[in-house]
């Protein structure tokens, strides 16, 4: 019987060890023990399924930081990792913890799953945590989810990540100045098309193989 | 052509005569001035003053305490005219990224996000005038953040979006392009 439980003690220890592994350092002693242990479940469980685990610490903290009770904390958690879950559905296994992120506020402000699948095959290879994260932007700044949705996807092609941003902030400048947020989008949406038809235009009696086409938003 | 022209041109013709000027005329004019006095060479004046060499006359114990004087001098315009202590080398691929508030009435500023673990005590902004501002170097993505005022009070950044929030106090957001954006 005693041979039994001491041949006990390095599983026990072993099953600490791993307990204590999976513990996020970062939440001891700032998030509130009885959401602590649900978040570092969670955490745990996102590895397991190759999901980052740094938003989901990142929205632990806030809650935290914020004073938030327990069950509001391990509910933002848990619908942060659902959304990323979803977004890495639409980006692929190789999308970064920045794009899934910026993709789970795109799905937040009312992209769906579709949308982001349809950004991921216009910029095949190219990064999605900008023009995800303008998608969110636009909404936050008032303009109704799909006409957000529908503006980037139409940039998605051509536009490269300073172009988004570009865009972006006209949009919002205009919105600043008192234009309607779905005009404001209207109108720099043609711009960018005009802009874009020029520049593809080649002169008149010039050869110019390989133009691509390139939007200035 | 009419009378009163013809009666002008016999004037004019004798005006366009060249004057007749005595040929000792220049040697005369360069005497004079060679005559007038030159003031800043032989006037008794400031220039002269200025061009006088002077004679300092130093002990060694006087010359000893000149020279620390003009060494510690030449310390202090070094040690004042230094350049602030250079910034972290920013890390590839992250952008400086300025936060900005106008609080003339705050005591402190601090700035929580994503990006420092929405640690209160981590990102302390520095007061300019009313204007309280702190660089961060963050990578591409989008970053949720707000201020701290006074330790206690937290506020959205007014010229940013407006991000989703879940627990009750608002917050902003950034978005941070990638390659040197």
């Amino acid at each position: 019987m005693r041979m039994l439980r001491l041949s006990m003690v390095p599983a026990v220890l072993l099953v600490a060890a791993s307990v204590a592994r999976a513990q996020e350092p970062r939440l001891a002693g700032r998030v509130p023990d009885a959401a602590r242990i649900q978040v570092d479940a969670i955490l745990t469980a996102a590895r397991t399924r190759g999901l980052p685990v740094e938003p989901l610490v990142d929205r632990a903290l806030e809650g935290a930081a914020k004073g938030a009770a327990p069950a509001l904390i391990v509910a933002a958690v848990t619908r942060l990792r659902d959304e990323l879950a979803v977004v890495r559905g639409a980006f692929g296994e190789a999308a970064s913890a920045a794009e899934l992120t910026a993709g789970a506020s795109a799905l937040r402000a009312g992209a769906t799953a579709a949308a982001l699948s349809r950004l991921r095959l216009a910029r095949s290879g190219r990064p999605l945590t900008v023009a995800a994260a303008v998608m969110a932007d636009l909404v936050a700044a008032g303009v109704p989810a799909d006409t957000a949705v529908g503006a980037v996807l139409a940039l998605a092609s051509d536009a490269d990540d300073s172009d988004y941003l570009t865009f972006r902030r006209n949009v919002q400048r205009d919105i600043a100045q008192g234009a309607a947020p779905s005009a404001a989008l209207a109108i720099r949406i043609r711009a960018a098309v005009s802009n874009a038809d020029a520049a593809a235009s080649p002169e008149i009696g010039a050869t110019t193989p390989g133009v691509t086409r390139k939007r200035k938003p | 052509m009419t009378d009163k022209d013809d009666a002008l041109d016999p004037i004019i013709d004798i005006l366009r005569e060249p004057a007749g000027l005595r040929a000792d005329l220049t040697d005369r004019v360069m005497s004079e001035i060679e005559r007038l006095p030159r003031p800043e060479l032989d006037a008794d004046g400031p220039v002269r003053w200025w061009r006088r060499r002077w004679t300092v006359r130093l002990s060694p114990l006087h010359g000893l305490g000149l020279a620390a004087a003009l060494a510690a001098l030449v310390f202090a315009v070094r040690l004042t005219g230094r350049p602030a202590a250079p910034t972290a080398p920013v890390a590839a691929g992250r952008t400086v990224t300025q936060f900005v508030l106008i609080a003339p009435g705050a005591d402190s500023v601090t700035v929580v996000g994503d990006f420092n673990d929405w640690n209160v005590a981590a990102t302390p902004l520095e007061r300019s005038g009313g204007v309280w501002s702190v660089a961060v170097p963050l990578g591409p993505g989008r970053y949720r953040y707000a201020f701290v005022v006074n330790g206690a009070i937290w506020q959205r950044d007014p010229e940013a979006p407006a991000a989703d929030d879940e627990f009750g106090r608002a917050n902003s957001v950034v978005t941070v392009g990638g390659r040197g954006l």
